[in-house]
């Protein structure tokens, strides 16, 4: 073969070195601002949350034991005790997970394994829209329809509720909102899942349904949870929607399903007038216990992921 | 004894007529292998016998399979019990993403055995006879993906074992594995005789002509002869073998 070495431009050599050099400082740019962005939050938040602590308050600094301990938040009398809406708000996000992530999951393998292929088509669309749904037609909604449903279902037990406003009406709405997120994850992470290892559990005379719970769950379980997490994360961080229906209660913490309750995110959002003073100022040092309440799940189903599917014996 | 016998089998995938008018018979405690160039159908011929080409959409089969002469294409025939009895390896390793010890237990399990002294023992069982069990009895609880290749092909192989199947298939077995590990496999091959019948799809020709006491020949879709192995390769009866093995085409 003719070596076509006398081809090679040494001009386009150093272009095309030039131009590497040009889009890999433009990674590094993009990574840069991003990064920055996120500290900029970060900081502020946390400078503006940590605040009201502070000796330095203006008008004196509010006690950070009341507020983490404390069990009312009166706005009118400037009580602001966090803890029971911490626990109203993992109580609701986890009744949200526990209506919807099964039916996620089984929708996702109905899709993928069961379901003809033209109508598993038309419903992976019909997740894909329900995704692209603003929070606040959900929240509309739910004022309109879910708190009825509440209402009828509580009335039926014999309880009475606030017009259907209800920890029960946070969790299905929530439940609905975070569906379309986990189906569209566990999807993808089925389809992810090597024909090899369902023909492998086929041929070991495995019917369709214990493969799919034995071998197809458990080979996509990394994606599934992974969306557990982005609906965990939209479940805790949903405002709007959520402050239509909670009745935003005063004390707490709500274990009644019929009862009103109060989020992290609905009391951030709820009765905000001005932009200044501790009334506004401590929405920020919910919003860092908030950001800490994701952490912390999110840690606790990365444990939840690795113990699943290990060894049984 | 027959343990397969193949008469006037036809397969189509769609219009694409894949297996024509096969007839065959599958001996006992012997290993048959099919040979023949990429698409001619020995691959889908092996998949007929554990029904594995139920799986995709537009098969269709005439003609007779019958295993210890029954027929496992008929309405009654369960498909599940045929696979207990009818194991197999796949081409490329497909280990579960589970521990060892439960990839062994896995067949077991699907069929409702949960007897922890009936689990162990065919665990370890099941690795002596895949020559496995001296590389992995100390990490039997490790996940089988950390296996290397050829020690999680002969993990399909315990696996398969693991529900006493009379005949095992084996699709290409060793064809993503070094030549150490194919060693390792073929040895293995020679000492599972004696309990299994064995069917292997090679495309090396080498390959049949060490392991197999039976070789057919297949090409376009058409079995073109089945014989002892030593026949086919040293005097086989149609020039298209013939011509094969020679490798004047393939």
């Amino acid at each position: 073969m003719d070596s076509k070495h006398h081809l090679i431009s040494e001009a386009y050599q150093r272009r095309k070195k030039g131009w590497d050099k040009f889009f890999k400082g433009l990674f590094w740019l993009a990574g840069f601002i991003s990064a920055i962005f996120i500290i900029l939050i970060i900081v502020f938040i946390v400078r503006k949350g940590i605040g009201p602590f502070l000796p330095s308050y203006p008008g004196g600094a509010y006690p950070i034991g009341k507020f983490l301990t404390g069990f009312q938040w009166r706005q009118d009398s400037a009580i602001y005790g966090v803890a029971f809406i911490v626990i109203n708000t993992i109580i609701s996000a986890l009744g949200a997970l526990l209506i919807s992530f099964p039916i996620s999951v089984l929708t996702a393998l109905f899709i993928t394994k069961i379901a003809p292929r033209s109508l598993s088509r038309i419903m992976t669309t019909i997740v894909e829209l329900l995704a692209a749904i603003p929070s606040v037609v959900y929240g509309v909604f739910a004022a309109g329809v879910i708190v009825r449903w509440v209402d009828s279902l509580a009335a039926m037990a014999g309880f009475s509720t606030y017009g259907g406003n209800s920890l029960l009406a946070v969790s299905i709405l929530l439940a609905i909102m975070v569906f379309p997120t986990m189906t569209s994850l566990a999807i993808v992470a089925i389809n992810a899942v090597p024909r090899e290892l369902v023909e492998g559990s086929l041929a070991l005379g495995a019917t369709t349904t214990q493969t799919n719970f034995r071998v197809v769950l458990t080979s996509a379980k990394s994606g599934i949870f992974a969306g557990l997490i982005l609906g965990l994360g939209r479940a805790f961080g949903e405002a709007t929607a959520v402050s239509m229906v909670a009745g935003n209660s005063m004390i707490g913490p709500t274990f009644n399903p019929f009862n009103i309750t109060r989020t992290l995110t609905s009391t951030m959002l709820a009765g905000l007038k001005e932009t200044q003073g501790l009334d506004y100022d401590i929405r920020f040092s919910v919003g860092i216990i908030l950001m800490a309440v994701i952490l912390v799940t999110n840690l606790g189903i990365h444990f939840v992921k690795d113990r699943i599917g290990r060894s049984m014996s | 004894m027959k343990t397969f016998e193949i008469k006037d089998l036809n397969l189509w995938y769609g219009d694409f007529h894949a297996l024509k008018d096969i007839d065959m018979d599958i001996r006992n405690n012997k290993v048959s292998a099919f040979i023949g160039p990429s698409g001619c159908g020995k691959s889908t011929f092996l998949r007929v016998l554990n029904r594995m080409n139920d799986l995709i959409d537009g098969t269709k089969i005439t003609g007779q399979v019958l295993f210890n002469g029954q027929e496992i294409y008929a309405p009654e025939s369960d498909v599940v019990t045929l696979r207990t009895k009818v194991g197999m390896v796949f081409q490329k390793p497909n280990p579960f993403p589970m521990s060892v010890y439960d990839n062994v237990a896995y067949g077991l399990r699907v069929q409702g055995i949960k007897n922890k002294a009936v689990l162990n023992d065919t665990v370890e069982d099941s690795l002596k006879k895949a020559a496995l069990w001296e590389e992995v009895k100390d990490r039997l609880s490790d996940n089988a993906l950390q296996l290397s290749g050829g020690q999680q092909q002969r993990l399909c192989i315990a696996r398969a074992i693991a529900l006493s199947p009379e005949v095992i298939l084996m699709d290409e077995p060793t064809s993503a594995l070094d030549p150490i590990a194919t060693g390792k496999i073929e040895e293995l091959m020679e000492s599972l005789k004696k309990d299994y019948t064995i069917a292997i799809v090679t495309l090396s020709m080498q390959q049949a002509a060490r392991i197999s006491d039976y070789t057919a020949f297949f090409l376009l879709g058409d079995l073109i002869e089945m014989g002892p192995t030593r026949e086919v390769f040293h005097k086989p009866n149609d020039k298209r073998t013939e011509d094969y093995i020679t490798g004047r085409f393939g």
